[in-house]
């Protein structure tokens, strides 16, 4: 078998698994579609106003409402230390 | 013509893929760190856009106009008689009282996010029954009762019991009874929330009468919001005011390349990217330079060992990339981003199940390729191009 028919073949299985993947995600994003109404609702029934992702420090679980000072205002010279500071970055006002 | 030029690329493919194979160990472990790179980018675009995707969806949401009261460049209470001053602005349709905060649980090392507020006031705040797994919303008149997240259910260990306790500021007990809990499906918003009325939260915080943590501003007319925002802050000066377009592109800023984490898969990718150009443009190792002069004495063209090293270059970049956004895809989805949840999540104890869906975007793909393929392409051909157009008698005779 010539190479460039053996590399077609393991091309086309990669792309195979990337069509199975596509057609996966796509009935993952339908079903998404349902549990969405709920999100909406207790968004706007309790207010929140953040993700509920990292819960170690107040300016990485509420980011939109903490300062963009809050990592370095614990006391004076304190420095940031938590590890979800990499990566959440904090906005500027 | 066509029919021709088609079997001379395929044997030429042919030849680059025998080229690579027969210098497999190099190849395998370039085609493997290529991989790695494009899949550490790619899987924190992928987290960091379904993250964004979530946000805007479910921001919209959120309340028109937040009211936090500053001091000394800190958050603090704020009076609940800025009532009466916000009913003079023309266009505010309702103003609701919340107090929340952080209550960490000593024990399990673990912060919650309590809130308190009356259900029956907010908007929507009939409807929070459908978004429970279990049990119902406390009634207006019902005292100590709670709505939990899953993640406090499973910190708390309750199984089967309803009632837990926290402690007060001067640590007194307070109990409370669980009326129902949030489902596992708003957990992204909801994984570590205690609902309970003002009253009880008020009472857990030690918070006096008259005083609330935040104000919720609705209005008429959401065309007015930075208007009314504008008179608010004329009105109460030393009141934050945080809108709902404020907090949406907070959300769209949040997670970005310039954060620490996206810095250094940036950086990782580029270092990866200036060692493997710097290699191929030092040159030609002597046998490939040997190569390419046997290959012109048999009577190559220029223009076909560049089509050599170029399908060498494409074969493997492509490969590489088709690979490394595979497994970024699955690494996000169907592992939930296992490697980045120590960075992202960092020492949170309460840690949501994270059901991640990134959109894959033609753009997306464009700017992966832009940042992996092209430069790699670049350094491999023009060395090839250089050496390429050295007479073969002076290759071989060196």
């Amino acid at each position: 078998m010539r190479p460039a028919l053996v590399f077609g073949l393991i091309l086309c299985l990669l792309l195979a698994l990337d069509g199975v993947l596509f057609v996966d995600g796509l009935i993952r994003r339908k079903a998404e579609d349902a549990t969405s109404a709920k999100l909406e609702v207790v968004t706007s029934g309790l207010g929140l106003t953040d993700l509920a992702v990292a819960t170690e420090a107040r300016y990485t679980r509420h980011p939109a409402v903490s300062d963009a000072m809050a990592p370095f205002m614990d006391h004076p010279g304190a420095i940031e230390h938590f590890p979800t500071g990499t990566f959440w970055l904090l906005p500027q006002r | 013509m066509a029919q021709r030029n088609l079997e001379k690329q395929l044997n030429i493919l042919d030849y680059a893929l025998s080229s690579l194979w027969r210098r497999r160990l190099k190849s395998l472990s370039l085609l493997l760190v290529f991989a790695a790179v494009i899949f550490l980018l790619a899987s924190f675009q992928m987290v960091t856009q379904a993250l964004t995707d979530k946000a805007r969806q479910v921001l919209v949401y959120t309340p028109e106009i937040t009211l936090q009261k500053m001091s000394v460049g800190r958050q603090e209470a704020i009076p609940l008689a800025y009532r009466e001053q916000l009913a003079g602005i023309f266009g505010i349709r309702r103003v609701v009282p919340r107090i929340w905060g952080y209550y960490f649980d000593e024990v399990r090392l673990a912060n919650y996010t309590v809130m308190g507020m009356e259900l029956g006031e907010m908007p929507e705040g009939a409807r929070l029954d459908t978004t429970l797994s279990g049990g119902a919303m406390p009634g207006t008149d019902e005292r100590g009762r709670v709505v939990i997240g899953q993640s406090i259910k499973k910190a708390l260990a309750l199984e089967g019991r309803t009632t837990f306790s926290l402690f007060r500021p001067d640590l007194s007990l307070t109990s409370f009874e669980v009326s129902g809990e949030f489902s596992p499906d708003t957990d992204i918003m909801t994984n570590d929330l205690i609902v309970m009325g003002l009253a009880e939260a008020r009472d857990l915080f030690a918070i006096p009468a008259g005083l609330v943590t935040d104000l919720c501003v609705y209005v008429a007319n959401p065309t007015e919001i930075e208007t009314i925002a504008k008179k608010i802050s004329a009105t109460l000066p030393s009141v934050r005011v945080l809108t709902r377009p404020q907090i949406q592109k907070t959300y769209q800023v949040v997670f970005g390349w310039r954060s620490g984490f996206g810095s250094i898969c940036l950086l990782t990718a580029l270092a990866a990217f200036v060692i493997l150009a710097w290699d191929k443009a030092s040159g030609l190792s002597p046998e490939e330079r040997r190569e390419i002069a046997i290959l012109k004495v048999l009577g190559w063209e220029t223009s076909d060992i560049l089509a050599v090293r170029f399908w060498e270059s494409v074969l493997v970049s492509g490969l590489a990339c088709l690979a490394g956004m595979t497994a970024a895809y699955i690494h996000v989805v169907y592992f939930a981003a296992a490697l980045f949840r120590p960075v992202l999540m960092g020492w949170s104890v309460l840690r949501p199940e994270l059901h991640l869906a990134p959109r894959i975007e033609v753009g997306n793909i464009l700017l992966i390729l832009a940042f992996t393929v092209l430069p790699y392409l670049a350094a491999t051909v023009i060395p090839a191009w250089r050496s390429a157009t050295v007479p073969a008698d002076s290759a071989l005779g060196g």
